[in-house]
């Protein structure tokens, strides 16, 4: 799992380094209307064309009568009814191509979060670094290392009813690199990232190698006892001709609109 | 031109301390300094209406923070009246408004902002007192003193606690929460407002969960959106809450802070009052309603509640004086960010600008702790700096009153009954019970409510009045006299200088609401806490114990406010409604025929 990660994570990075001398929203703009394209390319290939042109045409045909007998009740009441099964029928034959649709599109989802939905931590502003185990911790807490960067500004909290710890760091410079955590006997890091501007910012770092399908920017952890360790990034938003919206508003925007445009060039009737 | 009110600001003080106030000293010597006679009462909501409109309290019809409705004599304020949806439909548990509620001023006459507006003089005017709602016009202006919490009340504020030596529940401006904690988490529900779409009028209430660390002094709070730790002896930042009024339909935003005070052994907690949210007000804070919105945009959060800071937490002994201090400091420098970013974007017109922490601070160190309120002072004196940096621009600092010691506080309900004014329905229920709890209406010709005023029990007006309109004069003038005649049974001096009747000192007939007899105590005393709000504790005077150890609700002459500016003053002896003629005059703006006052330059 890692190392499928690492791969889609190695493609990304690259993806959004190529852009990266434009504002944000041209990157994942770009990436919004090849998500497009592609779902575009995997629901032709998924799906049954024919029948899908067949059941619209059928969903046109009830449409139309509906309106033109629309002073015959009996009429129109069974053009109602043949079109709601004409669209059960649409629905069933879109649903392959869903379904074959929804882990790459989580995937990249997931991924892409990392790059547009989280703020690296501002400066002099207070941030919660928070580590959960298996039990406790009923002695002292972990020992955490910081790099110079970074302080750390009230003792860490214990939380035993969640068996959590969490320490408030303060970034005083900007900073992309590790946090080091000393847990029985072994260390284990968390990355970190601080500073202004866009950024891959890293998500929750996990034990499991089935919770890191869901966060996926760091290797898991191969220590025992921790659960897992997050770092409480502000959120980010997208500037797009001045609006400030959420990443994914605009991937589902983009990408609707570039599907809905290019459908006739790639052959394709949704 | 900029104008900065400066509540509080005490001409004595200034004098002793020229030297530790370089920018205001540089004006006075420059420009002008007189004393500014205050209105009569000198309370904040009257001198700062008189400000606003140019009219005395007899035409704005402001006598005090708080009158009473005659036909319950309970009291209520006197600067704002919020009036519920009359129509509503009852579906279930919920009540659905079918006309809108309201939020209306209860002070009179037009504001010289608005009168500016009206000749195309743009104005920005921060915080005024008594400006909530504020008037509605174009200008930029953000309500100030009257402006409620989330709750409606002019702040309470929640403190958590599982310290076994702390038994209140409720205390004056906040109440007091017994804690439970299991393996050190606990939850703490904060009060939003009631819900006004429930027919129960619920509270409607957030959740923080609190894990104290077993042995280190800090804690982290979970709130629904986000996460903190605090170190004992922390402020946290703003944090924002939705009250939720009907799921998924309708909510209402707070901003509140949290205080950690202590950890171990026992956990105690503070928090503030719940202040409507600026980047979404629940409650009109502001015209044009954007603005409220732009500022926080700009600045972020900050308070909105008319007076932030926590005084009555400090009186109550739940903060102590460092902890008050940093707190009101907060308070400041929340104000003088706002300052600087509007004198950075003030161009023309006119800015006004107020200042409320001399005056709370005051309240709670003046006379014994005179370095730290020096502090204050000397922080906006570095504000007045800034103003005085402004190329071009007239400057004009004004306070409305000034102060004096509270060291022995009148229970004049007390003094009422000893007279034989006013009558318990049982002697033995004297007491700090409110609101005329045990009072026999029907043998009582007087009573006492806010902090200056007297009212008789007048038939035809008061609900059961017993008072005959043809002896109001007589028994006005009996007691009068009584009053200027009351001693101080420890020291033998008089209690009140000045006895003042509303239809002869004010020139408006705006009286609805004017109390018959106004006070004008002595310096160094003051009406009790328990007057204000309708007590009659055993003795009619007593030593002030409580924190509050500052006030100027005495006689006008007592605690002028001070004004500076850097012209020469042309009048010698400049009152509160010459401030709305002078700022008209200045831009070539007439003011209306009701407004009176003069030019002083």
């Amino acid at each position: 799992m890692d190392l499928f990660h690492t791969v889609v994570n190695a493609v990304l990075r690259a993806f959004v380094a190529l852009f990266s001398w434009a504002p944000p929203s041209v990157g994942l703009t770009i990436i919004s209307a090849s998500a497009g394209m592609g779902m575009l390319w995997v629901f032709r290939r998924t799906s049954d064309q024919a029948r899908i042109r067949r059941v619209k045409k059928k969903v046109y045909a009830h449409l139309l009568e509906m309106r033109v007998y629309s002073d015959e009740p009996a009429l129109t009441w069974r053009a109602q009814r043949s079109l709601l099964k004409v669209n059960v029928q649409y629905l069933l034959l879109t649903l392959p191509p869903c379904l074959f649709l929804a882990v790459p599109v989580a995937v990249l989802l997931i991924h892409v979060e990392a790059f547009y939905g989280r703020a690296p931590l501002e400066l002099a502003r207070p941030a919660l670094v928070t580590a959960a185990f298996d039990s406790g911790p009923e002695g002292p807490a972990p020992e955490l290392t910081i790099p110079p960067q970074f302080d750390i500004s009230a003792p860490p909290v214990r939380v035993l009813s969640e068996h959590q710890v969490s320490w408030r760091v303060l970034p005083r410079a900007p900073f992309s690199g590790e946090l080091t955590f000393a847990i029985n006997g072994r260390k284990v890091t968390k990355r970190v990232v601080a500073g202004r501007g866009p950024a891959f910012v890293p998500g929750r770092r996990v034990r499991s190698v089935w919770a890191s399908f869901w966060y996926p920017d760091e290797p898991h952890i191969s220590a025992p006892g921790i659960e897992w360790i997050e770092v409480s990034y502000p959120g980010a938003v997208i500037s797009v001709f001045g609006w400030q919206i959420p990443w994914l508003a605009w991937f589902v925007i983009v990408s609707m609109l570039s599907a809905l445009l290019l459908k006739k060039r790639f052959g394709v009737t949704l | 031109m900029i104008v900065l009110g400066i509540d509080g600001m005490d001409p004595v003080f200034l004098e002793r301390h020229w030297n530790s106030l370089p920018n205001l000293n540089r004006l006075r010597q420059r420009g002008d300094f007189r004393r500014l006679a205050t209105t009569i009462p000198p309370q904040s909501p009257v001198a700062w209406s008189t400000v606003s409109t140019g009219l005395d309290p007899g035409g704005h019809g402001i006598f005090d923070f708080i009158h009473r409705d005659p036909a319950t004599r309970l009291p209520i304020s006197s600067m704002a009246e919020v009036t519920a949806a009359s129509t509503t439909l009852h579906i279930g548990p919920y009540l659905l408004p079918l006309s809108s509620g309201r939020v209306e001023s209860l002070r009179a006459g037009r504001t010289f902002w608005q009168l500016l507006g009206d000749h195309g003089v743009p104005a920005t005017v921060i915080r005024m007192p008594a400006n909530f709602p504020p008037a509605e016009c174009e200008q930029e202006s953000l309500a100030g003193m009257g402006t409620p919490d989330l709750n409606g009340s002019f702040g309470t504020f929640t403190f958590f606690t599982n310290d076994p030596a702390e038994r209140r529940t409720q205390i004056s401006g906040g109440r007091i929460v017994r804690l439970h904690i299991e393996s050190g988490s606990t939850v703490l529900h904060i009060h939003g407002p009631p819900n006004t779409l429930r027919a129960d009028h619920a509270t409607r209430d957030i959740a923080v969960q609190v894990h104290a660390d077993p042995t280190a002094a800090a804690a982290r709070f979970d709130m629904p959106e986000q996460q903190f730790v605090l170190r004992q002896g922390e402020w946290s930042d703003w944090q924002r809450a939705d009250f939720r009024l009907i799921a998924g339909l309708k909510s209402v935003s707070g901003i509140f802070r949290i205080y950690l005070q202590q950890v171990h052994p026992y956990l105690r907690i503070y928090v503030s009052p719940v202040n409507v949210d600026p980047n979404d007000p629940a409650l009109p804070l502001s015209t044009p309603k954007r603005f409220s919105r732009t500022l926080a945009a700009e600045l972020g959060p900050f308070y909105t509640q008319g007076i932030a800071e926590e005084t009555s937490a400090f009186r109550a002994g739940i903060l102590s004086k460092p902890e008050f201090l940093v707190q009101s400091r907060k308070v400041l420098a929340d104000s003088l960010r706002m300052f600087r970013y509007q004198l950075n974007r003030f161009s023309s017109g006119l800015l006004f600008y107020y200042f409320s922490s001399i005056d709370q601070n005051s309240h709670m160190l003046w006379g014994k702790y005179e370095a730290d309120l020096l502090d204050i002072y000397r922080k906006v004196d570095g504000a007045v700096g800034e103003a005085m940096a402004q190329p071009n621009t007239e400057l004009l600092i004004l306070s409305d009153h000034g102060f004096a010691p509270f060291d022995r506080a009148v229970h004049l309900n007390t003094w009422l009954m000893q007279q034989g004014y006013l009558t318990l329905n049982n002697p033995s229920h004297m007491g700090d019970a409110e609101e005329f709890a045990h009072v026999n209406w029907e043998k009582t010709q007087a009573y006492a409510l806010g902090l200056n005023g007297i009212y008789l029990n007048l038939y035809g007006r008061e609900n059961g009045g017993v008072v005959s309109l043809a002896d109001k004069q007589d028994l006005l003038d009996e007691i009068s006299q009584k009053l200027l005649d009351f001693r101080d049974p420890v020291n033998g001096e008089h209690v009140i200088d000045k006895i003042y009747f509303a239809d002869k000192v004010y020139r408006g007939r705006n009286l609805k609401n004017a109390p018959d007899i106004i006070v004008g105590f002595r310096r160094g005393y003051r009406a009790s806490w328990q007057t204000a709000l309708g007590a009659v504790p055993a003795a009619a005077i007593e030593d002030n114990t409580q924190a509050w150890i500052g006030d100027h609700c005495m006689a006008a002459d007592e605690v002028p406010g001070v004004l500076l500016s850097n012209r020469k003053f042309q009048v010698g002896n400049p009152e509160m409604t010459d401030i709305a003629a002078t700022i008209l005059n200045e831009f070539g703006v007439p003011g209306t025929r009701e407004m009176l006052g003069r030019m002083v330059f």
